[in-house]
């Protein structure tokens, strides 16, 4: 494993001749939003068609107890949020689903528990609050090899998922009883969506942290909407913002020594803005 | 009643849907026939869309849903057709009508383009429903009527054998009701498939069908139009209050108005 990164890595130097790109840990960090931020714009098109936003951001807070959790067992943190977060994900999809509550109640429900939950066990284990800090705000420089292999995984298994599902998913936010009779399984799509969703927004807060990474789903797929009138140009142009905004964060925060995560968003922030201001001006037809 | 055999049927036998304790369908018996329309009316909460879900197979039943097949169609299962009242889509989403086409029509994922078969398929089914100019329209800005139109359209593509109208003219237009409903009534005397759809509008229904189903939780009465739309049935269905009443619209347009009475 080691040595598929090392050969990355020399290719990266080739690709990219500069100060900032040089040392190790920003190639990592490179790699890390490359690989998770436009997995994470991918599926915040349908995101946003099926208004889950809040979804992931309850997904992205329940890392606070995973992190915790791993923490308290003495096993990496890591993984304990990958597993509680994709927990949480079925949950809630599986409550949603067997109650007349509106979503966005079941979400809030689930969400203060989870962060409760993860606060009433950090404030027992002195201590732990520092371990908190790198997940909270996101540390993409200080990612690990493993880490890293998993995100390309991820990356694979994402691209995977929406070349089998992505009409199905699209058809069931448009209407669901019509996408029934078209042979759509409400209860399979939705699950594995929400488990997929699970597994991006947990590899995202290495990069942007718990506080932002709903961030990554929602603002390259919003710039989207601004621009693209069809499905596909949607899916390319939301890909395009987290490529570009990735990218554009991860330089400008070398030279500004601001925090990688939030310069990230900030660029994409910036790139929704652009598509906002050419929407006003494009002429309705 | 026996159907004859050349026709496709939906025979529905003491069909029961509970949900949550409450019965909102009891006992229903009911034929729909192939070559014609039949339409189910009833007052709000009377159970009609629940009817058309159970027939789609989406909620539980008790009782039978049978079909039979006319001989000459060989065998197997229907194919339902189903257009639904409205899609709850913001005017902004990036779909547009091809895409919407391309989502039930093809394995290759709609970001990679929508395939040739598709297209072609797409175009002639809008082309038969008048609205092929609305080929790369977004879904989100069609007016009612358009939408309505290329819903139709995309159920006539898959050559239903029974297609099921959910309030087919709600949030469109008199003006553009009447061109639909001929439009409607045009295709199907064209195909062999059997047409429910539910209504609201009793001069709709009193042009357009051929049968009635009156429902209002349990079938209040069913039969050819003419002889079930009468004051008694609309009052057993709809209170003592309701009356057919006509506007004082040119074109005579009808609607039953409830007037509150249970």
């Amino acid at each position: 494993m080691e040595t598929i990164l090392s050969g990355v890595f020399a290719l990266m130097d080739r690709l990219l001749p500069f100060a900032f790109a040089e040392p190790a840990f920003m190639k990592r960090a490179l790699l890390a939003l490359l690989l998770t931020a436009p997995a994470a714009a991918a599926l915040g098109v349908p995101l946003v068609q099926h208004r889950m936003a809040f979804f992931s951001d309850a997904i992205g807070h329940s890392a606070f107890t995973g992190v915790a959790i791993g923490v308290l067992l003495g096993v990496s943190p890591s993984w304990t949020m990958v597993g509680f977060g994709v927990l949480v994900a079925v949950a809630i999809t599986l409550v949603k689903g067997r109650t007349e509550l509106s979503s966005d109640t079941v979400i809030g429900v689930f969400f203060s528990t989870v962060v409760a939950l993860g606060i009433a066990i950090i404030s027992r284990e002195k201590g732990l609050t520092r371990n908190l800090q790198a997940f909270l705000y996101g540390d993409p420089l200080a990612v690990t090899d493993a880490e890293i292999l998993w995100m390309a995984a991820l990356f694979l298994l994402v691209s995977a998922y929406l070349a089998f599902l992505y009409n199905r998913i699209l058809l069931l936010g448009i209407h669901e009883g019509f996408a029934r009779t078209k042979g759509v399984r409400p209860p399979a799509v939705e699950i594995s969506f929400a488990v997929v969703v699970a597994l991006v927004v947990t590899a995202a807060i290495h990069s942007v942290g718990i506080l932002l990474v709903t961030a990554l789903l929602v603002i390259p797929a919003a710039a989207a909407r601004n621009v693209a009138r069809g499905a596909a140009s949607a899916l390319w142009v939301s890909v395009g913002v987290a490529v570009l905004s990735g990218f554009a964060g991860i330089v400008a925060s070398w030279y500004l020594d601001t925090a990688t995560g939030a310069t990230v968003v900030l660029a994409a922030s910036a790139c929704f803005a652009v598509t906002a201001l050419y929407r006003v001006a494009r002429p309705r037809e | 009643m026996n159907a004859s055999e050349h026709f496709h049927t939906l025979e529905i036998r003491n069909l029961t849907v509970r949900k949550g304790g409450v019965e909102i369908l009891s006992g229903i018996d009911a034929d729909i026939r192939c070559g014609e329309v039949t339409a189910l009316v009833g007052p709000n909460g009377a159970g009609k869309t629940t009817l058309l879900l159970a027939i789609l197979g989406q909620v539980p039943y008790t009782g039978e849903i049978r079909f039979c097949r006319a001989a000459e169609h060989g065998q197997g299962a229907p194919r339902i057709g189903y257009v639904p009242q409205r899609l709850p889509l913001d005017q902004d989403a990036p779909i547009t009508v091809l895409d919407f086409f391309a989502l039930s029509a093809q394995r290759r994922p709609v970001f990679l383009g929508a395939s040739r078969r598709t297209r072609e398929a797409a175009r002639e089914s809008l082309e038969r429903a008048g609205v092929a100019h609305l080929l790369r329209s977004p879904l989100g800005r069609l007016s009612g009527g358009e939408l309505q139109r290329v819903l139709f359209a995309l159920a006539l593509r898959d050559a239903p054998d029974i297609l099921l109208l959910d309030e087919p003219v709600s949030g469109v237009d008199v003006a553009g009701e009447e061109l639909f409903c001929d439009f409607l009534s045009e295709v199907q005397r064209d195909s062999r498939f059997s047409l429910l759809l539910v209504s609201h509008d009793l001069s709709v229904v009193t042009r357009h069908a051929d049968r009635v189903i009156c429902l209002n939780r349990r079938l209040v009465c069913s039969g050819a139009t003419t002889e079930v739309l009468t004051p008694e049935n609309l009052a057993a269905m709809y209170g003592a209050d309701a009356h057919l009443f006509r506007h004082s619209h040119a074109d005579g347009h009808g609607h039953l108005h409830d007037d509150g009475g249970r």
